[in-house]
């Protein structure tokens, strides 16, 4: 009995879409300790960016990020007998192109509803934009500031936390004024002394 | 010190008087660390009156000596040891070995080049 064409594709390496501009829209960088799980997720991301039609290239390997220590083998002294340990980060980078923003959303989506154990993903996403940027950026950052206006008011503030006031007193109030100096009432004008 | 350290404890895992401590020096460090920065500010601030700059100086002195940032010291959350701490693992060495061969810790292997 022949499989399904959709079954059998399992079988067969991810299809892929060619891009018509070749524009990168999103990277998403997979990392893992282990290239088993890190391949098959790999494979999978390529998978369901094939049936969301987007073009993605890859998955790209990316150089493996190697951290090593060394440890005395026992507990206490014996400094000449010693242990090497290491984690190799395995790294691959998928690049979509061409994709239309919401449905890279909906990509990323789909991947982070579907995580595999022992799977870090992250993902730079690029946007088109129309000419006047800086004006819609500017307007759009003050309705931001207004939004969290609210929030930012309540940052940082403690009954006890250092304010001007409690500052003050810890400084104590007469901090500018003119303190008596010592032996106040002894000190005079000097007095010319007329030797002959 | 004992005025500031928790009456119950609040802290799960290994504990141990030094750990305690540790974590008494961090809440108090996090609590206290706005009134230091401000009174470093007054301190370095030159366009300040020299009188008030100086009695930042002693106010920041006399403040505990667990307001400082300089107390906490990382400890294993394993054994409490003060020396030999993987600040990547927060073990002690040879903890840190004994979990690395046991398997313990995700994708640290014994290495061989």
């Amino acid at each position: 009995m022949r499989l399904p064409r959709s079954v059998q594709a399992i079988y067969l390496r991810p299809l892929r879409r060619t891009p018509t501009y070749g524009i990168p829209s999103c990277d998403l960088q997979l990392r893992s300790y282990s290239v088993r799980n890190l391949e098959f997720f790999a494979d999978f991301a390529m998978r369901a960016a094939y049936y969301l039609n987007l073009a993605a290239k890859g998955p790209i390997p990316l150089p493996q990020i190697t951290e090593r220590w060394t440890v005395p083998r026992g507990n206490f002294i014996h400094k000449k007998s010693q242990e090497n340990f290491e984690r190799k980060t395995l790294r691959r980078l998928i690049q979509i192109q061409d994709g239309h923003p919401t449905v890279v959303q909906c990509w990323l989506g789909y991947l982070e509803r579907k995580a595999y154990h022992g799977i870090g993903m992250k993902a730079n996403v690029w946007d088109f934009e129309g000419l006047d940027v800086v004006g819609r950026m500017e307007e759009e950052g003050d309705r931001l500031d207004r939004e969290m206006e609210v929030h930012w008011s309540n940052f940082g503030v403690r009954a006890n936390a250092a304010t001007e006031e409690s500052l003050e007193k810890l400084l104590g109030e007469k901090a500018f004024s003119r303190q008596i100096r010592p032996m106040e009432e002894f000190i005079r004008d000097p007095v010319e002394v007329n030797r002959s | 010190m004992s005025q500031f350290r928790a009456k119950t404890l609040d802290i799960g895992g290994y504990v141990n008087k030094w750990i305690i401590r540790d974590h008494t020096k961090r809440k108090v460090v996090a609590e206290y660390e706005t009134e230091r920065q401000s009174l470093r500010y007054i301190i370095r601030n030159t366009s300040l009156p020299q009188r008030m700059r100086a009695q930042a100086q002693l106010q920041l002195s006399q403040m505990h000596c667990y307001t400082r940032p300089t107390q906490v010291k990382n400890r294993c959350i394993m054994g409490g040891k003060g020396r030999g701490v993987l600040s990547d693992f927060r073990m002690g060495r040879f903890q840190f070995r004994m979990n690395a061969l046991a398997g313990n810790i995700p994708g640290v292997k014994k290495a061989s080049w």
